[in-house]
């Protein structure tokens, strides 16, 4: 796994960093700690990462700027601050945890739980999807997303009125934030459950899943069942 | 309270007042031009004495109080009612025996013998005519006078024939409702002044005060006649004083209203304005009435000049006023010089009550705010403390201290103890000791020390340690300079404090040096932290202070001026 810690204040990075070597232990692959904005910016966009962990508050800015970045990163992002008040929006931004101050191993371990958990218990707190767009980042709601389409490693977005946006997120990634309101009904398909106006059997018992605007999108055969009984 | 209803009181006197005095009616009788000759023969009150070689003129001059007689024919134009015989008024310098149509019907004071006998009688008095003299036709009105103390007054007379009790009553009424206007104004000034003595920087207040409590002695004087008998000795004494007052109120009231809506070059305008009045007061000094006119009408023009000013500049309150001296010079046209004067002095006053009261509202809104900004002040001072981002940052380093170095741990709580400790003592104080704001300083430096492991050091240059400045303005900087900066080679930041010190201002200069400022640093807006130093510097100093911020080669300025 490779992580990035940024935090501006030594003593609770190295402690991140501490704790991080002792949960992850030989999984990890690289560890990088910065303390400023403007290098973990740069860090970002030249280094493949895995997990983030960030500080909201740094050197006296907001750490949102940095988070609008992150979160539309192929790698999930978690943070570690000391206003509370900020998790709801945090999470509404799509992070994976928000780690309140001061915090100790146990709890930290809990937060790298969720990197590898499939599915998160009690998840339904993502409200955006941050997409990047001509070089800008843009927050989508996730109200308008109907599916997303697994295309390698990144992911296209299906939203309302017939539009389509690219996240850098893989499925799964994405399926862990945006689960339970969204289905995987495919290995390719995660789909909002509320969307989906009927299922038909095709041609050759493929199943299909009938969207409320027309289309039509393949089940997978071994979601079929599962699917059924959570639709109805 | 009494702002309120002082106005609506003033108000319906002052209509009153414009009533009574209009009551003029039809005259009743015509003066003819008086005779005098010095001498004295009790023959010369008969009405057919012939005074053909009698002075025609009013005499110049009646040395040592010899007695003189004046005779004046008088026409009564229409009888009196058979119930209400007519009685005559008259205002003569001098002590007198007054006979009509060779009748003695009155006497006031011992004429040809003032300078042996205490003076008496009194400048106004009233006498009954008897009604079977009261016909229509010529009468004749004699006087046997001396005039003692004013030989240079002779003849000067107002002589009034009207009903008999209406001439005894109708300066009654007015004087009642002078007397009214009088109270109200004394109880303002005393107000004021009560009001004053609880502000005593207010002096436009105390200018209200005086300005009514002169009006106050102005009305009183003036209508003292009625309340007392004032023997003529003393009238031009009471003019002096009269005339007096018209001057004190003539400066206060334009005073009051440079302050009110201030203009530039005050101090010289207002030095001319009373060179203007001195001269208006000093030339022609006895003719009372004339320099009292000029000096009312240089009043309203100074002081509408003045308040169109304040209307032009929109200063609350200006309109109002140019209305009311506008109306005070309409009525400077129309009626008498007394009347106009009252009135006009009425609306004045009442106009300043309300200025006063747009003053006293503004200053408690001001006061309410300052009230509110101290009190956000004082918690922002606490806030520092228990905002999450330092409590809970140090809160975390401080358990990984203690699981790594217990030791270390407690020297960091013990740290944390005392900022809490010296926070708790400064936290109600608008200024503090410059040693303490710099021990705040110092411990502050150690719990940073302990979070982010770089080594801080403070220095000092040319302190003066007995003096105070707001709390928490250097802590604040000082928290800037760690949260901005980055530690140099030697993972160390170095703060200087440099004090100056001369006649016009003392200066606090914050100096940082560190590694470099941190990237984002340049860009940043005016952060909460300066706001606080800023307010902080407007509660203790108002404006005279400076405050400035900027990057160096080494690091960060900041520099506090504060202004004698």
């Amino acid at each position: 796994m490779r992580i990035l810690i940024v935090e501006d204040e030594s003593r609770i990075a190295k402690r991140i960093e501490g704790m991080t070597r002792n949960i992850i232990g030989d999984r990890l692959q690289s560890l990088k700690r910065i303390d400023t904005l403007q290098e973990a910016l740069e860090f970002i966009e030249t280094n493949p990462l895995d997990l983030v962990l960030l500080d909201l508050n740094l050197n006296g800015h907001n750490g949102f700027e940095l988070l609008g970045t992150a979160v539309s990163k192929p790698f999930h992002t978690i943070i570690i601050s000391a206003y509370k008040d900020q998790a709801i929006t945090a999470f509404e931004y799509g992070v994976l945890d928000f780690v309140p101050k001061p915090f100790n191993q146990d709890r930290l371990a809990l937060a790298f739980k969720r990197v590898t958990t499939e599915i998160l218990p009690e998840n339904k707190k993502t409200k955006f999807l941050a997409i990047r767009k001509k070089g800008r980042v843009v927050l989508v709601s996730v109200e308008d997303v109907l599916y997303v389409k697994g295309a390698g490693s990144y992911t296209e977005l299906f939203l309302s009125e017939g539009r389509k946006e690219l996240h850098d997120k893989s499925l799964e990634k994405l399926e862990q934030l945006l689960a339970p309101s969204f289905e995987r009904i495919h290995k390719s398909y995660l789909v909002k459950l509320s969307e989906i106006s009927n299922i038909t059997v095709a041609s050759g018992s493929r199943y299909m899943a009938e969207l409320r605007n027309g289309e039509s999108i393949p089940i997978g055969r071994t979601k079929y069942k599962d699917l059924k009984a959570k639709w109805l | 309270m009494i702002l309120r209803l002082l106005p609506c009181f003033l108000l319906i006197c002052m209509l009153s007042f414009m009533t009574s005095c209009s009551q003029d009616s039809e005259p009743v009788f015509k003066e003819y031009r008086s005779v005098y000759k010095i001498g004295d023969q009790q023959q010369w009150a008969g009405k057919s004495w012939n005074d053909d070689n009698w002075i025609k003129r009013r005499m110049a001059y009646v040395a040592d109080g010899k007695v003189f007689w004046s005779r004046t024919p008088i026409d009564i134009l229409k009888a009196p009612e058979s119930t209400q015989p007519y009685g005559l008024r008259l205002e003569a310098y001098g002590e007198y025996e007054i006979f009509w149509d060779g009748v003695l019907i009155g006497k006031n004071g011992n004429p040809g013998q003032e300078a042996h006998l205490p003076p008496e009688g009194k400048l106004w008095a009233t006498f009954s005519l008897p009604k079977h003299l009261t016909n229509k036709g010529r009468h004749l009105l004699a006087l046997r006078l001396s005039n003692y103390y004013f030989p240079d007054h002779v003849g000067s007379y107002r002589i009034e024939v009207a009903d008999y009790e209406e001439l005894v009553t109708d300066r009654l009424f007015e004087t009642s409702y002078t007397h009214i206007f009088a109270g109200a104004f004394l109880m303002a000034s005393l107000y004021f002044l009560f009001l004053f003595f609880s502000n005593k920087k207010e002096y436009p207040i105390l200018i209200v005060s005086a300005s009514c409590f002169l009006f106050f002695t102005l009305t009183m004087t003036r209508f003292v006649r009625m309340a007392a008998p004032i023997h003529y000795k003393w009238h031009v004494l009471r003019l002096e004083v009269i005339s007096s007052l018209m001057f004190g109120i003539s400066f206060l009231i334009p005073l009051f209203l440079s302050l009110q809506f201030p203009f530039p070059k005050r101090k010289l305008f207002l030095s001319i304005y009373a060179g203007i009045l001195l001269y208006f007061f000093i030339a022609n000094h006895h003719y009372f009435g004339f320099s009292i006119y000029r000096m009312v009408v240089a009043l309203w023009f100074f002081s509408l000049g003045i308040a169109l000013f304040g209307a032009f500049k929109r200063v609350k309150g200006a309109l109002l006023m140019v209305l009311i001296l506008l109306l005070c010079l309409g009525l400077q046209n129309t009626v008498s010089l007394s009347i106009s004067l009252y009135v006009g002095f009425s609306l004045m006053l009442l106009g300043i009550l309300y200025l006063v009261f747009l003053r006293t509202k503004a200053q408690r809104l001001a006061y309410d705010n300052s009230l509110v900004q101290s009190t956000r002040l004082r918690l922002e001072l606490l806030k520092k403390n228990i905002q999450p981002h330092f409590l809970m940052n140090t809160l975390t380093s401080l358990i990984d201290w203690i699981e790594e170095s217990p030791k270390k741990g407690v020297r960091f709580i013990e740290a944390l103890a005392k900022e809490f400790d010296l926070f708790n003592r400064i936290e109600s104080k608008s200024l503090i000791p410059i040693a303490q704001e710099i021990e705040i300083c110092r411990n502050h430096m150690e719990i940073m020390g302990f979070r982010k492991e770089v080594n801080y050091f403070w220095e000092e240059e040319g302190l003066d340690i007995e003096d105070e400045i707001p709390p928490g303005i250097l802590h604040t900087l000082l928290e800037n300079g760690i949260t901005h900066s980055m530690a140099g080679d030697d993972n160390s930041i170095r703060f200087k404090l440099v004090y100056h010190a001369n006649t016009n201002f003392r200066s606090y200069t914050f100096l940082t040096f560190a590694g470099g400022m941190r990237p984002e640093t340049g860009a940043r807006e005016e952060g909460t932290g300066f706001k606080y130093i800023k307010a902080r510097l407007r509660e203790s100093y108002q404006d005279k202070w400076d405050f400035t911020s900027e990057p160096t080669a080494e690091g960060w300025k900041s520099t506090i001026k504060i202004y004698f």
